[in-house]
């Protein structure tokens, strides 16, 4: 059982902080954190994993109680044994390049016997369905698998609790099916599962309750019928994206025809690498003003299609058409935008501003324009700051900014709203709308059936 | 990377090793004899059943001993790299393999190996991002240097014009992201016991093994044979 009873926190040098929360969380239960980005979700995550403020200092207030024991009387690493952490980037949390001694460093940390160790790291292999990935490289993997060897890396120790950070942020929909089943049986298998995420069609039908994090503090707590009864309108204003399973949009597909000129049009590209087929023979076309959904399971070639679209990796065969003439490799950039899904090595100078301008003659024109696409981005009130010390869905943004104000033609979108909450997405939804109804065409890669629900008007499926 | 191989040698062997391999290379009276650790250093990875790693090296010791004598005998020249930088190629050709071999050791070998004389968690913590550091920064690299195409920074006009702009567009962001992973390991490794006291364990430690014991006896050999009959500088 996890207790927080009046706990405040705010981290030294300011910024997100908890506000009095009392919560209870009883051992077996399954509890879903919601709230927009911003708000505390990762920072209870924190106070419950006691990285804050063992890792993260700040000022703590209240008191902790795991399993009876008043937490702040617990070692970081005593605590680390009862309470398992999954973090939103898998990637970003491997020590070891291959499976076996990525999941075997929790034991090894703990100095257990080298056949204990081989023997807890074997079953947690087993238990996830990793086995055939054994020789495989983990910078290999797919999202997918490279999450459930997170989970891997935690299950080993065998923690009563396992804390979520938006573990589905960076999964396509089938890996998010294979993660709720891994929940599911976490669950079954009596842990307590405390999870922070935006995505929660998954979770409605595992999760015991959903609570909301507004300003730090939790103001609500729903079952999954009061969320589910929760009308839209609200649900949008609170940032909570949809907890039910939303049907694929009917749309039409974005196709090649020979009676239109397109902004852009790939004819039967193919993109092979070490011999092995990437993309075969794809096709689409899209027009001034579409927005052209690019779905697919993970690594099925859709960023190689958006690279290939932009200049970045050339086709193996196949044409590529700009406003009807065919455009080499070297020239594609002049023409189409790339904002990839990792905003973080997108921003190279040390204003929004400037990122903005960067490489533009800065006109008065040129200006206002900047102006009026910070403000219809919701980011001028951050036009003066570092760009790496904006949030996830603000990069995104400033990156689709950054394309609009690049004067090309076309924009190529990877993943614009990963773990985004509700409200970022409908800002992100717009900003490509606007973008839209200036004339540009836009390719969005993308596994969120919500923003292809609201944005998108063509689709191609690889 | 970080292949499993359950012939590794220890990792205090792939020190000794490496000590051994720098001395005959630094210490060597005529350079020429360093061919015998080269061959030594494939005998090493062979036993260790590194194939892969092998082949590599051989056609690396296999060019560089060909454009020497290309160089030498026939007066060859290349734009780039002049006699003297494919002669260092070809003399430390043994120190790049045994050193490949160590820092590609799994990390968790590595780690139990600095646990075990009690070097201080944060040393083992400091290690173990440096091992991971490097594969990740690559790939950070490939993406950042994709975004300045992408920006229309890597013109070769761009590149002309405004080269300190260009190295700072680099290193600002990968200094950032540096901090960031740092960040993100440290996080990782906290919230998996690496504070836990006491002497770390191994997936993959055996304690030393006989060929272990063979191996440093072999090196020892060799090296004072090495030095006995080729010289010291």
């Amino acid at each position: 059982m996890i207790e927080l009873r009046d706990v405040s926190f705010v981290y030294n040098g300011g910024g997100e902080c908890i506000r009095n929360i009392d919560l209870r969380i009883e051992d077996h239960e399954c509890v879903v954190i919601m709230g927009c980005s911003g708000n505390g979700k990762t920072t209870l995550t924190r106070l419950i994993n006691g990285l804050a403020p063992s890792y993260y200092p700040g000022k703590l207030t209240g008191e902790t109680i795991i399993n009876g024991k008043p937490a702040n009387k617990m070692l970081q690493w005593e605590r680390a044994q009862h309470i398992g952490s999954v973090f939103q980037d898998p990637k970003s949390q491997f020590f070891s390049s291959e499976l076996r001694g990525e999941i075997a460093f929790a034991c090894e940390n703990y100095g257990m016997n080298t056949g204990i160790v081989r023997v807890r790291t074997d079953a947690a292999i087993h238990d996830m369905k990793l086995t055939h990935l054994i020789e495989t490289p983990i910078d290999r993997l797919s999202n997918g698998e490279k999450q459930k060897t997170a989970i891997a890396s935690v299950n080993v120790l065998k923690p009563e609790v396992y804390v979520f950070d938006e573990p589905s942020a960076n999964l396509d929909n089938e890996a998010t099916e294979h993660l709720a089943q891994i929940i599911k049986q976490l669950k079954a298998q009596g842990h307590t599962l405390i999870i922070a995420e935006h995505r929660l069609h998954y979770l409605t039908d595992i999760a015991d309750r959903f609570l909301y994090l507004e300003n730090g503090r939790l103001t609500k707590s729903f079952t999954k019928e009061d969320l589910l009864a929760l009308p839209e309108a609200i649900r949008l204003k609170m940032g909570i994206r949809s907890p039910q399973k939303i049907d694929w949009p009917e749309l039409p597909r974005a196709e090649v025809a020979n009676d239109k000129i397109f902004s852009l049009k790939l004819e039967n590209i193919t993109y092979s690498l070490k011999k092995k087929d990437i993309l075969n023979s794809v096709s689409v076309a899209a027009c001034p003003g579409h927005i052209v959904a690019i779905t697919g399971k993970n690594g099925i070639g859709k960023t190689t299609l958006a690279k290939i679209m932009c200049g970045l990796l050339k086709e193996s065969s196949g044409k590529v058409f700009i406003m009807g003439n065919q455009v080499g490799v070297k020239h594609r950039w002049k023409y189409a935008w790339y904002s990839a899904n990792d905003t973080n090595t997108q921003f190279f100078t040390e204003s929004i501003v400037k990122e903005l301008l960067l490489l533009s003659v800065s006109t008065g024109a040129i200006k206002k324009h900047a102006r009026n696409v910070l403000k219809e981005f919701s980011l001028y009130e951050y036009k003066d700051r570092h760009p790496f010390t904006l949030s996830g869905g603000e990069k995104q943004r400033l990156s689709i900014a950054c394309g609009l104000l690049s004067n090309r033609d076309i924009m190529i979108l990877d993943e614009p709203t990963s773990g985004l909450d509700g409200r970022n997405m409908q800002i992100v939804s717009n900003a490509l709308k606007y973008a839209a109804a200036q004339g540009k065409t836009i390719f969005v890669i993308t596994h969120d059936v919500e923003l292809i629900a609201k944005a998108c008007d063509y689709y191609l499926n690889l | 990377m970080h292949t499993v191989h359950t012939h590794d040698f220890a990792i205090l062997v792939k020190l000794w090793v490496v000590f051994c391999t720098m001395s005959c290379v630094f210490l060597a009276g005529d350079a020429h004899f360093t061919w015998t650790i080269t061959i030594m250093s494939f005998f090493y990875i062979v036993v260790q059943c590194k194939w892969k790693d092998l082949l590599g090296f051989v056609l690396f010791y296999s060019l560089t001993s060909l454009l020497l004598i290309l160089i030498r005998r026939y007066g060859f020249r290349m734009l780039i790299f002049s006699e003297f930088h494919v002669l260092v190629f070809w003399l430390m050709t043994s120190i790049f393999i045994v050193s490949w071999d160590l820092i590609t050791s799994p990390p968790g070998s590595v780690s139990a190996f600095l646990s075990r004389i009690r070097a201080p968690a944060g040393v083992i913590l400091g290690v173990l991002v440096i091992f991971r550091f490097f594969p990740t920064m690559k790939a950070e690299f490939r993406g950042l240097l994709e975004s300045m195409h992408n920006r229309g920074l890597m013109s070769v006009r761009q590149i002309l014009l405004h080269p300190v702009a260009i190295i700072e567009y680099i290193l600002m962001p990968m200094l950032m992201r540096c901090l960031q992973m740092a960040d993100q390991l440290s996080v990782s490794a906290i919230s998996r016991g690496i504070e836990a006291p006491g002497v770390r364990s191994s997936y993959y430690a055996t304690g030393m093994r006989l060929r272990d014991y063979a191996c440093i006896a072999t090196y020892i050999a060799f090296v004072s044979a090495f030095l006995i009959i080729g010289g010291f500088r």
